[in-house]
């Protein structure tokens, strides 16, 4: 692969004035696209897409929308009110317009007329009632994208508002992306009947499903936005790597959902039949460490460890490159990202001596202590984790090199969840999403107490700005604080941020209609309408 | 004989109540939480009180006692329970889904080993020494050395990607898929590396149990009295191979789980192997039991039917 075209793809730093471009140029696009197909879809008519998940798609109804994989399917078949583009842009999807109260305490959706679901009712403000109302009850999995919901009042047949308690800046983008059921069917099956036997607006119905082996979608002809060009989607589920990478170079699939391995990818950037796009991550790969821990809980020792990592070392030589060093809990790409704030350059001078200060002494062994306390921890990585276990290594290397101990172990991953939410574990390594473009909050990963906040970081001054932030529904007027989350982030570092990953996207070219460019590579499963075989 | 059965019976019964607490149990000890399986990487905050909600729709919230009895009591009436992590769908449908899957892998790769090794392995043992011999020896030995999952991405290589490349669709086979059981054409590689190491391992056995029958007194008996060397080998050597082979058979039976995994992951085949990994991956309590139970009454019963069928093979062998 030559050099330019990696650079190219590397080397991507979108500014807010690009943003701002892509996002206006993808709103033009879109409406061209829904006013006519044929500028997104130039392949023939029928045919079959086979796309490729590494994982069973276990169930196919709202509760279901977390796993990228489900997700790819059930966006076919089900549509939500709104959604977040492959440009990161919100777009009304089943809501022809929409309009948030000044406020924040409610949320009015005009709604498109004439939609059919595939069982030939009509979609109206009552099945949005209906199905907001229903998945906003505890024990479903999506009930939290619901927080501060009152109830939805059905204003006309096509009019549908909601009603605020409290103001929750990540409703539109959170909430509004649960997919709408249609209230009469779903109220005869149940929520667990729907997830088996799931009808909904989209441009596809559900022909067959054998949640291990493959679903398989058929188009469904009266669609909103026009008939599908495809006949069928196919999602095959096919766990091991380098069969997905083959499947595609023999052309029994058409792209993959779940990213191949890296090298694997790259071997494709050269292929022309096959289109290769760089995505950032949403979540950091980054060294959580226990705030309570003693040796740990001086902040003055995370950031003299910070200075100690040569990340981009890391990045150079385990990644291939592809990604960025990770500088906040939000990524370079996300809109709510603040780039002015405290940096760690590679400097084990700087680290040896802002440990000097803080009193931590070198032992004979070369390994620090205060007080009697050596500056030691174990980092238990993901048992079997290839990928990241060679990251904690290299860690290890740096930080021996300044004084501080860190030792490695292993355990399987709902272990290190239980123990890191616990508190019995003192540190591990793997990725984990701090507020995504969807929702720039990192409520349950910063907040004290909060359900993901493997560090026990408690720190008020974060816990209000979070509850300020979700209590502001205009985007400029959350960007302050947002902007102090993120600094607040960069001087606490109650982590070890390393970097954010680039995934390479491939798309052969069999599949016509793939936009050339993405922010996020997961939205683009969910338009089958647009697409066509070539 | 029938106290024999009704003791080998009760026996048997034990040790699979047995089993099904200790998984219970073992599942339980496991760090970690279902629930958690269904959020991702952090994509859907969820707050303790949405946890609790779930887990007590599930009926994790009662005690561990309670939730056994119930499950116990379920499973007697046939009732596997509903998969935690696949809602909605009943384990019963998921394991019968499955079973056929591994049951008809396993039984091609079975019948292809017997077909190659058993003729190969007598003749190895007849012509000791010779190229067949070697062949033999080699082969065993690559073939228990080989990984699985090696054997399998170099074959879907050189018959999925290659060879059509080269040479175009196989004459007779047609295309062979790179995963799937779309078709026909997709038993073919899975079959052949489970049974390569099958074939391996019976290949040697039989060439062994051969070698050791050969200077016995009645195969000596058998030349003596003017038999041709193929009677003596067919009619008195062959048939008394079949001992140790129902043997192998039996004790393989106890390996299908463990013998597929990594064949139905790498083929993408939705087997008994891959559920049961993805469920204990997942924490999907019903499905990991069920399949315990399941596979420990299996290797119950079979091997009461290998101890049966040696009796019916050598009638020297009296269950008592």
């Amino acid at each position: 692969m030559s050099d330019t075209k990696l650079s190219r793809l590397l080397h991507k730093p979108i500014s807010r004035r690009q943003f701002l471009r892509y996002s206006v140029a993808s709103g033009i696009g879109l409406y061209v696209g829904a006013s006519s197909m044929s500028a997104w879809a130039q392949g023939s008519q029928g045919g079959t897409l086979t796309w490729l998940g590494h994982q069973e798609v276990a169930g196919l109804g709202p509760n279901d929308i977390g796993p990228d994989v489900q997700a790819a399917v059930i966006f076919n078949i089900l549509n939500p009110l709104v959604h977040v583009d492959y440009m990161a842009v919100t777009q009304p999807v089943l809501a022809r317009e929409f309009e948030v109260a000044a406020d924040g305490l409610s949320y009015t959706f005009r709604l498109h007329e004439g939609v059919m679901f595939h069982d030939g009712s009509e979609f109206t403000a009552e099945d949005v009632k209906y199905t907001y109302e229903t998945y906003a009850q505890p024990g479903n999995t999506v009930a939290s994208r619901f927080d501060g919901m009152r109830e939805v009042e059905v204003v006309d047949r096509y009019t549908a508002r909601v009603h605020m308690d409290s103001v929750n800046a990540s409703f539109l983008r959170s909430a509004c992306e649960v997919p709408i059921v249609p209230a009469a069917y779903h109220e005869s099956v149940g929520v667990d009947g729907f997830r088996t036997a799931p009808i909904g607006t989209g441009a596809f119905t559900l022909s067959q499903w054998r949640p291990a082996e493959f679903t398989e979608l058929v188009a469904f002809p009266e669609h909103f936005r026009g008939a599908p060009s495809l006949d069928r989607l196919r999602l095959e589920v096919v766990p091991e790597p380098s069969v997905r990478y083959i499947a595609l170079l023999t052309g029994d699939a058409d792209a993959t959902v779940w990213p191949l391995a890296v090298e694997d990818s790259l071997e494709l950037m050269d292929d022309p039949r096959f289109k290769v796009i760089a995505t950032n991550w949403n979540s950091p790969r980054f060294i959580p460490l226990n705030n309570e821990v003693p040796q740990l809980s001086d902040r003055r020792v995370r950031q003299a460890m910070m200075f100690a990592l040569d990340r981009q070392r890391i990045l150079d030589d385990l990644e291939s490159g592809l990604g960025v060093v990770a500088t906040s809990h939000l990524a370079p790409h996300n809109p709510f990202y603040n780039p002015n704030v405290p940096l760690y350059p590679f400097d084990p001078e700087r680290a040896r001596s802002v440990l000097d200060e803080a009193g931590w002494v070198e032992g004979a062994d070369g390994i620090r202590s205060r007080d009697g306390l050596r500056l030691a921890f174990t980092c238990t990585t993901i048992s079997g984790d290839q990928t990241r276990r060679p990251m904690a290594e290299l860690s290890q290397i740096f930080l021996r090199a300044v004084g501080v101990e860190m030792q490695l172990a292993e355990a399987p991953v709902a272990s290190i969840l239980q123990g890191l939410r616990e508190g019995t574990l003192e540190a591990s390594l793997f990725n984990w999403t701090h507020g995504s473009i969807t929702d720039p909050s990192p409520t349950s990963t910063l907040q004290s107490g909060g359900g993901d906040n493997f560090t026990r970081y408690n720190n008020p001054e974060m816990d209000r700005l979070i509850e300020e932030g979700l209590s502001v529904v205009d985007d400029e007027l959350r960007r302050p604080i947002y902007n102090r989350t993120q600094e607040l982030y960069a001087e606490d570092m109650p982590a070890l941020l390393l970097h954010y990953n680039q995934g390479l996207n491939v798309f052969a070219d069999t599949m016509v209609g793939v936009p050339d460019d993405m922010l996020m590579a997961l939205p683009v499963f969910f338009d089958g309408h647009r697409y066509s075989r070539g | 004989m029938s106290t024999y059965l009704t003791f080998r019976i009760l026996k048997g019964a034990f040790v699979v109540v047995l089993i099904s607490v200790l998984t219970f149990v073992i599942m339980r000890l496991m760090p970690g939480d279902p629930v958690y399986m269904l959020l991702g990487e952090g994509q859907i905050p969820i707050t303790d009180a949405q946890i609790e909600a779930i887990r007590a729709m599930w009926g994790l919230d009662r005690p561990l006692h309670e939730q056994y009895i119930v499950w116990a009591g379920n499973l007697l009436r046939g009732d596997f329970g509903q998969s935690l992590i696949r809602a909605g769908v009943p384990v019963r449908q998921m394991i019968f889904e499955a079973i056929p899957v591994t049951a008809l892998l396993n039984l091609y790769a079975m019948l292809l080993a017997i077909a190659v090794a058993v003729p190969f392995g007598i003749a190895a043992a007849v012509r000791r020494n010779s190229w067949v011999d070697y062949a033999s020896n080699i082969f065993s030995a690559l073939g228990i050395a080989t990984p699985n999952f090696w054997l399998a991405l170099m074959l879907i290589v050189v018959f999925a990607l290659y060879v059509p490349q080269w040479f175009g669709d196989l004459p007779l086979v047609g295309r062979i898929p790179p995963f799937g059981l779309r078709s026909w054409q997709g038993w073919i590689l899975p079959v052949i590396v489970i049974a390569t190491e099958e074939m391996a391992v019976l290949m040697r056995i039989t060439r062994g149990a051969v070698l050791e029958l050969l200077p016995q007194d009645f195969v000596r008996t058998a030349r003596s009295k003017g038999l041709a060397e193929r009677a003596v080998l067919y009619r008195h050597v062959v048939s008394n191979t079949l001992l140790p082979v129902i043997t192998v058979i039996g004790f393989r039976i106890a390996f299908i789980l463990s013998g597929t995994i990594i064949v139905e992951n790498v083929f993408a085949l939705p087997g008994i192997g891959r559920l049961f990994v993805d469920s204990v991956l997942r924490l999907d309590y019903q499905v990991v039991q069920s399949l315990v139970v399941v596979f420990a009454l299996l290797v119950v019963v079979v091997n009461l039917l290998t101890d049966l069928v040696y009796a019916l093979v050598d009638p020297r062998i009296r269950i008592s």
